[in-house]
């Protein structure tokens, strides 16, 4: 475990033209926890997530980042996709390489390769195309790529929501298992309580469009003794899903102009 | 109440042609037979359409003669250098144009702009400023081989998924990586098969290429044979020209299949 | 079979309608100045005097009219003898029947013409070509049998010429003058105005160097068997068409120089109905322009055996037919 990179986001809002998507948005993610980012669709959580990352320009306020990052990290702000953004004409080890090729020598990089494909349980499949990877494969890959980079923070923009019931459950195990070894500050948007629960030490939930918080719930009990069947975190997805529940209803019938 | 009764007809099927090579292969050679049989039965006067016998002889005259090596070399250079620069050019500007928006507007309405303009026009303007030497069959082979790679190439960067582009820059790859990496290998399948346009299309110019100051040349040797009337050596050229546009494609499938093999 | 019955029809009609008969005939030519006897016997009436009702089909380039009477689109046509020209008669489809344009001595009919750069480096008379590059616009074309004529008067191999094939010849005169190709050659009209602006030089007149039979009167094999007898009215009015032709252009002074008089004036206004027509200089170009035409319409039939022999001998025309088969000088007079 890392001391870590703590992300603040001060004030954020952001508008897509003359729609407000987000509004006021005040968080802190501390360094090596999980926090999760829930909501009915349209409230703005990816959008917060591109915020926090920097891949997109907030309208209002500032994201900014403090604290101590791997030493051999290649990126600090990592994410994994929800449609894994894999690149077709590129094999699993490849894919995995993309970044690692131009700044590490041969070996070093093809050691490390190796490191994290064995971590996803992808060894076998090195040399493996994405068209012959089933979505849960492929996505073990997004992992195994975000990995390989050594991220002062992982940002998750609904890396299970594109994956069947079935691969998604197992898949969260091995997540969670894979973010409590690499130890990161964690941010994940998902619209799944039941991820939710399993993964967030701090669980946000935004209301609908404008998305502003409107409560944070903390979890302390460790990644690692949580089990899906626990009666309080069945609970507190209940407790989730109530608060959701009636803008989740108004939000389905909205028109979709902005997307998250 | 309605009933229906009995086995489900089956409705499916169809819309789905298979490729069958033979079929090709036994049409082509069935037209050849049929002229041939007409040519000799006196049928089609071979005045107007010499016989595939004649055809053939002249083509063995001119293979063992070594007048068709002499021709075909320097139309393969041309071509090859023709193309060769035409693509280069013509994948930078594509690039350029479907990359920065500075470039976008001027560079396509300059490519529809100039893109209709028939090469064969432009012959007299070329010979001015290029010369009647190889400048100017260069420059013709290359002009017509640039459009249509500006095109294909800048319509296969802008179908390039931007969410691929936006994985590269969350990795932090600088902008001439995401070009490399990304970017070209994703426009790859829009350039190959623009390549199968472009050669076709240097083939068709190189008639109009050398028909400027070309003592040799595949293209040059038809001209001369269509004003000598020497029908033979015209359609001899003819099917010279038609196996060259018949062998490039095929070396561009195998190009393809090499390359984006990942499909 | 159509055409046959349209004729049928037509003279059925004609034989209805009036007295005497006129029979259609259709002439292929080049929309030039260089028919112009043609232009004058149409315009003073000598066809429809030999009872011939000509019909004019024009075309912008030489070799397209003998594919035409070979196409049946013509029945007679006056054209450039080139390689593919003699190829067409080899295979029995064209007859010559009489001489049209010629390069004469005392006639300034073509010049060869030398680039600037080539005149300053040497190139200053025609025994001096060897070795140079000369634009023409096809292989068996007119100008390709002038080079290797020049060749073999002036005693050098035509194949040390370096020969350019350009397709137009405003294609030959923008490679010279710009200094391309170190000579071409060019019709008075377009030489002489080169020379005075400085943009080439004269070497010397094809009529000087090499006179040739350039163009002639051509029918096919069918039109001689079928209709002989309008073919010889045809060939009398061509014949005093060409009369006054000479008349008009082609009578020199004392002192070698182009007589021009009444006649002359009377016969330009019948030209420039089908050629220069509202120039302000077609009188000059006419006169600059006025080819030289053999009295009687005579074929030059050495000339053009010699022709047919150089261009089987260059590979340009093929076949093992006798020369003299592609000619019938029935019709007209032979030099």
């Amino acid at each position: 475990m890392t001391d870590g990179l703590r992300l603040t986001v001060d004030g954020v809002g952001h508008r897509y033209g003359g729609l407000q998507v987000l509004h006021g948005i005040s968080l802190t993610a501390e360094p090596g926890e999980v926090m999760v980012l829930v909501g009915p669709s349209g409230c703005g959580k990816s959008t917060l997530l591109g915020i926090m990352g920097g891949m997109l320009a907030p309208s209002e306020g500032a994201v900014r980042c403090a604290g101590d990052v791997p030493p051999d990290c290649l990126n600090a702000l990592t994410y994994v996709f929800q449609d894994f953004s894999l690149l077709p004409w590129r094999t699993v080890a490849g894919n995995v390489a993309l970044v690692l090729e131009d700044r590490l020598s041969r070996t070093a990089c093809a050691a490390r390769v190796a490191e994290v494909l064995a971590l996803t349980g992808l060894t076998d499949f090195a040399t493996a195309w994405p068209r012959q990877l089933s979505g849960g494969m492929r996505q073990r890959v997004g992992i195994a790529r975000a990995l390989a980079v050594r991220p002062a923070c992982l940002l998750l923009d609904e890396p299970l929501s594109a994956l069947d019931a079935q691969t998604r459950d197992l898949l969260l195990e091995e997540f969670a298992s894979l973010i409590t070894a690499a130890g990161t500050t964690t941010v994940y948007v998902t619209h799944n309580l039941a991820e939710a629960v399993r993964l967030g030490h701090q669980i946000v939930v935004l209301s609908r469009r404008p998305g502003q918080v409107r409560d944070v719930v903390r979890v302390d009990r460790p990644l690692a003794e949580r089990r899906a069947a626990d009666p309080d975190l069945m609970a507190l997805e209940q407790r989730l899903w109530r608060m959701i529940r009636d803008d989740a209803a108004v939000a389905e019938r909205e028109r979709i102009d902005a997307s998250d | 109440m309605p009933r229906i009764d009995g086995p489900i007809a089956f409705r499916g099927g169809g819309f789905a042609p298979s490729d069958r090579t033979w079929a090709a292969v036994a049409t082509l050679v069935g037209v050849v037979a049929l002229w041939q049989a007409g040519a000799s039965a006196g049928v089609i006067p071979t005045l107007f359409l010499p016989a595939p016998v004649s055809i053939a002889r002249a083509l063995w005259a001119l293979t063992v003669s070594g007048e068709l090596w002499k021709n075909l070399s320097v139309s393969l250079m041309r071509l090859a250098v023709g193309w060769i620069v035409g693509t280069v050019f013509g994948i930078g500007l594509g690039l350029a144009v479907g990359l920065w928006s500075v470039l976008r507007s001027p560079g396509m309405a300059l490519v529809s702009a100039l893109f209709p303009i028939p090469k064969i026009a432009l012959v007299p303007l070329f010979i001015i400023w290029f010369g009647i030497g190889e400048g100017s069959k260069l420059v013709t082979l290359a002009f017509g081989v640039f459009f249509p790679t500006v095109i294909a190439t800048a319509g296969g960067v802008d179908n390039v998924p931007r969410g691929l582009i936006r994985m590269g820059q969350s990795f932090g790859l600088s902008h001439t990586a995401i070009i490399r990496k990304i970017v070209l290998p994703a426009a790859l399948p829009a350039i190959l098969s623009g390549f199968r346009v472009t050669s076709s299309i240097a083939i068709v110019l190189l008639v109009a290429a050398e028909m400027i100051g070309a003592e040799r040349g595949i293209g040059a040797f038809v001209l001369s044979a269509g004003n000598l009337y020497d029908t033979d050596n015209l359609l001899a050229g003819i099917v010279v020209l038609s196996v060259l546009g018949l062998l490039v494609s095929w070396v561009i499938g195998r190009l393809e299949r090499a390359l984006l093999g990942w499909r | 079979m159509p055409r046959l019955l349209g004729n049928v029809l037509l003279v059925g009609l004609l034989c209805a309608s009036a007295a005497q008969a006129a029979e259609p005939l259709r002439l292929g030519l080049l929309h030039t100045l260089s028919p112009a006897p043609f232009y004058i016997a149409q315009e003073r009436g000598y066809f429809r005097d030999e009872g011939i009702d000509l019909t004019f089909r024009f075309f912008e380039a030489a070799q397209p009219i003998a594919a035409a009477a070979v196409a049946g689109d013509v029945d007679v046509g006056v054209t450039a003898l080139t390689g593919g020209f003699f190829n067409l008669a080899e295979k029995g489809t064209l007859k010559v029947v009489g001489g049209a344009l010629h390069e004469q001595k005392g006639y300034q009919g073509s010049a060869i013409l030398a680039s600037n750069k080539a005149f300053q480096d040497g190139l200053t008379s025609v025994d001096k070509l060897a070795g140079h590059s000369f634009a023409i616009t096809q292989y068996g074309s007119s100008f390709h049998y002038m080079v290797g004529r020049i060749a073999e008067a002036e005693g050098f191999d035509v194949k040390s010429v370096t020969l350019r094939p350009v397709q137009q010849i405003a294609n030959m005169v923008a490679a010279v003058t710009s200094g391309q190709v170190d000579a071409t050659i060019a019709i008075a009209s377009i030489a002489k105005p080169l020379q005075a602006s400085g943009q080439a030089h004269i070497l010397g007149w094809a009529g000087d160097l090499v006179p040739y039979q350039i163009t002639a009167v051509f029918t096919t094999p069918a039109m001689i068997a079928d209709k002989p007898d309008v073919l010889r009215h045809f060939a009398a009015a061509y014949q005093r068409g060409v009369a006054d032709y000479r008349d008009a252009f082609l009578r020199l002074d004392a002192a070698g120089h182009p007589v021009v008089d009444a006649q002359t004036d009377a016969a330009i206004p019948l030209l420039t109905k089908y050629v220069f027509t509202n120039d302000p200089d077609a009188r000059r170009k006419i006169l600059d322009g006025a080819g030289y035409y053999d009295a009687g319409g005579a074929l030059d039939v050495a000339d053009v055996l010699d022709q047919i022999r150089w261009f089987k001998a260059q590979g340009l025309v093929k076949g093992e037919g006798d020369p003299a088969a592609m000619l019938d000088t029935r019709f007209l007079p032979t030099r």
